[in-house]
């Protein structure tokens, strides 16, 4: 008696569990395939070479991506170019070298980082870095890719350091052991025995910082003035592919061209960010076995 | 059991006034004006509630269409792949103009420039002059502040100068940053609802005369000119609603035709439509 309740009870569970699992991937495999569908419906009324290779996104007469991606791509390696320096080297000073006391309050508060909304940073973004950009590089306006570069570094940073910390701290003992064994010191050993080893943990965490810079939105939209060129410095101003999408999507007619349009750069979007991440799995995997 | 009842036919009746309910949705320009409208009615007529909220003129004609809202409110004429779709559901469309609103050009007063003309105006904003020094004697590279593409506004501006903008102009989010970033930019041309310049302050900025090749500088602030429709830039503001809706929202646009509605329009710093 009592073991078969325990069998039936073990029972419900596991397709309560299964249920949960198939409803998750259903909803992912939703989402995917409404974005393909509309991308089509786009590209049937738009031939994909002009979607490429065009230079112009003014809805109702050009739809070019190219814009867009070029300014997504110039916020988010700004971005990375700020954040991963700063990030590692924040990693490898918490891990390797903080006194314990202090560890104990870095890490939270660096954390603390990722719960500021990304309207508040937006916000900093207009009224603080925007005037300090424009008065230090002599020029008119403050709303460019350099401004979104930094907001966006700040947002990518709790990731990247919480990742590359996990992936520093990672390395076994052993290794740093044998160097400082051999004569070298504390730099010597973090630069070229740690810091190499761990490199695998520390290209997931650069690349799942690069996914969280990308989808970002908010902070993009309001701080980096949203002009639709190809920009040719980090002083011009941009507009990316999420920032489009935000703007334009509360106000297109539906399921008309420029409706189908928003839906094609979003499943690029998703595309870019998709690789993103399986390369950082790919790489956080790695370390797993590293680890092991 | 009998509150059970009790509690349904609460339930039931609560739908029930939930009828009516006049949602109206759309055009951000608007918005402000039709919470005022809509307080104004309701202390009137306290059966009929009112909610109002913006969004957007495509938006609110997107609800209209499926549904959620009853009238949009919209501060361009309706397109036509939009009417296309609501030819396709078979809905008859009704226009209501209640208000005028006018569109101010803005630049920083330490420009030396006090009004434009209309063809400059547009080789400015579509980025083919992309340099104060062919109007005035200073060589400073312009820059374009604009509304987002979302906005009634700024494809009002776009329509009726019949140009793309320049791919280079900056896409702010609202009047207040337009303001703002004119004030910081001696070189910036920017535009927004005259009505919000009005009521603000004006301190560092100035507001550009428009003339046209047969017609006198005039400014947006001029309201008789307004009146007289010889200011370039003014536009009509829409309130599209169902045909088959017109009993329903018939109150609320009779109120708006109202002494009080008109000085409501007025104060709140539109145009009343003269008939």
């Amino acid at each position: 008696m009592n073991a078969n309740k325990r069998a039936i009870t073990d029972w419900i569970f596991k397709q309560g569990f299964k249920t949960a699992g198939v409803v998750t991937i259903a909803l992912l495999g939703g989402i995917f395939f409404m974005l393909l569908y509309n991308s089509i419906s786009f590209f049937i009324k738009r031939s994909p070479l002009d979607f490429f290779t065009g230079s112009n996104w003014d809805p109702e007469t050009n739809y070019s991506i190219l814009p867009l991606i070029v300014s997504t791509a110039f916020v988010a390696i700004g971005s990375m170019v700020i954040a991963v320096p700063l990030g590692i080297l924040t990693a490898a000073y918490i891990s390797e070298f903080a006194p314990k006391k202090l560890q104990i309050i870095l890490k939270p508060i660096i954390e603390m980082l990722a719960a500021i909304p990304s309207v508040a940073i937006g916000f900093l973004g207009i009224v603080l870095l925007g005037p300090v950009i424009s008065v230090l590089f002599g020029i008119q306006n403050g709303l460019n890719a350099l401004n979104g570069s930094i907001l966006l570094s700040v947002m990518a940073l709790p990731t990247i350091i919480t990742i590359s910390e996990d992936a520093i701290n990672a390395v076994p003992k052993s290794h740093r052991e044998a160097s400082l064994a051999l004569g070298a010191n504390k730099w010597e050993t973090l630069f070229k025995v740690t810091i190499p080893a761990a490199v695998p943990g520390l290209i997931a965490a650069v690349m799942l910082g690069l996914g969280r810079a990308l989808g970002e939105t908010m902070t993009v939209l309001m701080a980096t003035g949203n002009a639709a060129a190809i920009p040719k410095n980090f002083l011009d101003s941009v507009r990316t592919i999420t920032a489009t999408i935000a703007i334009e999507m509360g106000e297109v007619p539906y399921q008309t061209t420029h409706y189908f349009a928003l839906f094609a750069i979003a499943s690029i979007l998703f595309l870019i960010t998709l690789v993103i991440n399986l390369l950082g799995e790919y790489f956080a995997n790695r370390l797993r076995k590293f680890h092991q | 059991m009998k509150y059970i009842i009790f509690c349904f036919t609460l339930l039931i009746y609560s739908c029930n006034s939930n009828k009516g309910t006049i949602k109206v949705k759309g055009s951000d320009t608007e918005v402000n004006l039709a919470v005022v409208l809509a307080e104004k009615f309701h202390d009137k007529n306290d059966s009929i509630l009112i909610s109002v909220s913006g969004g957007g003129s495509g938006l609110g004609i997107a609800s209209l269409l499926n549904g959620t809202a009853d009238i949009a409110n919209s501060s361009r004429s309706i397109n036509d792949e939009e009417l296309q779709l609501f030819k396709k559901k078979n809905i008859q469309l009704s226009t209501f103009f209640f208000a005028q609103d006018a569109i101010a050009f803005v630049v920083s007063d330490q420009l030396p420039l006090d009004s434009i003309n209309t063809k400059d105006l547009a080789k400015i904003l579509s980025g083919d002059v992309k340099n104060w020094s062919s109007l005035i004697k200073q060589d400073i590279p312009i820059n374009i502040y604009g509304r987002q593409n979302n906005s009634g506004t700024y494809e009002f501006v776009k329509k009726i100068l019949n140009i793309h903008f320049s791919a280079n102009a900056k896409q702010m989010n609202g009047n207040a940053q337009i303001l703002e970033s004119i004030k910081a930019d001696n070189s910036g041309i920017g535009y927004v609802g005259a009505g919000y310049v009005m009521k603000g302050t004006t301190n560092g900025i100035k507001i550009l005369k428009i003339f046209t090749v047969n017609s006198k500088a005039v400014s947006p602030l001029d309201e008789e000119k307004i009146a007289s429709g010889s200011y370039f830039f003014q536009r009509p503001l829409f309130q599209y609603y169902k045909t088959q809706d017109y009993q329903k929202v018939k109150p609320f646009l009779d109120f708006e035709k109202t002494m009080e509605g008109l000085s409501i329009i007025k104060s709140s710093g539109y145009y009343p439509v003269k008939k």
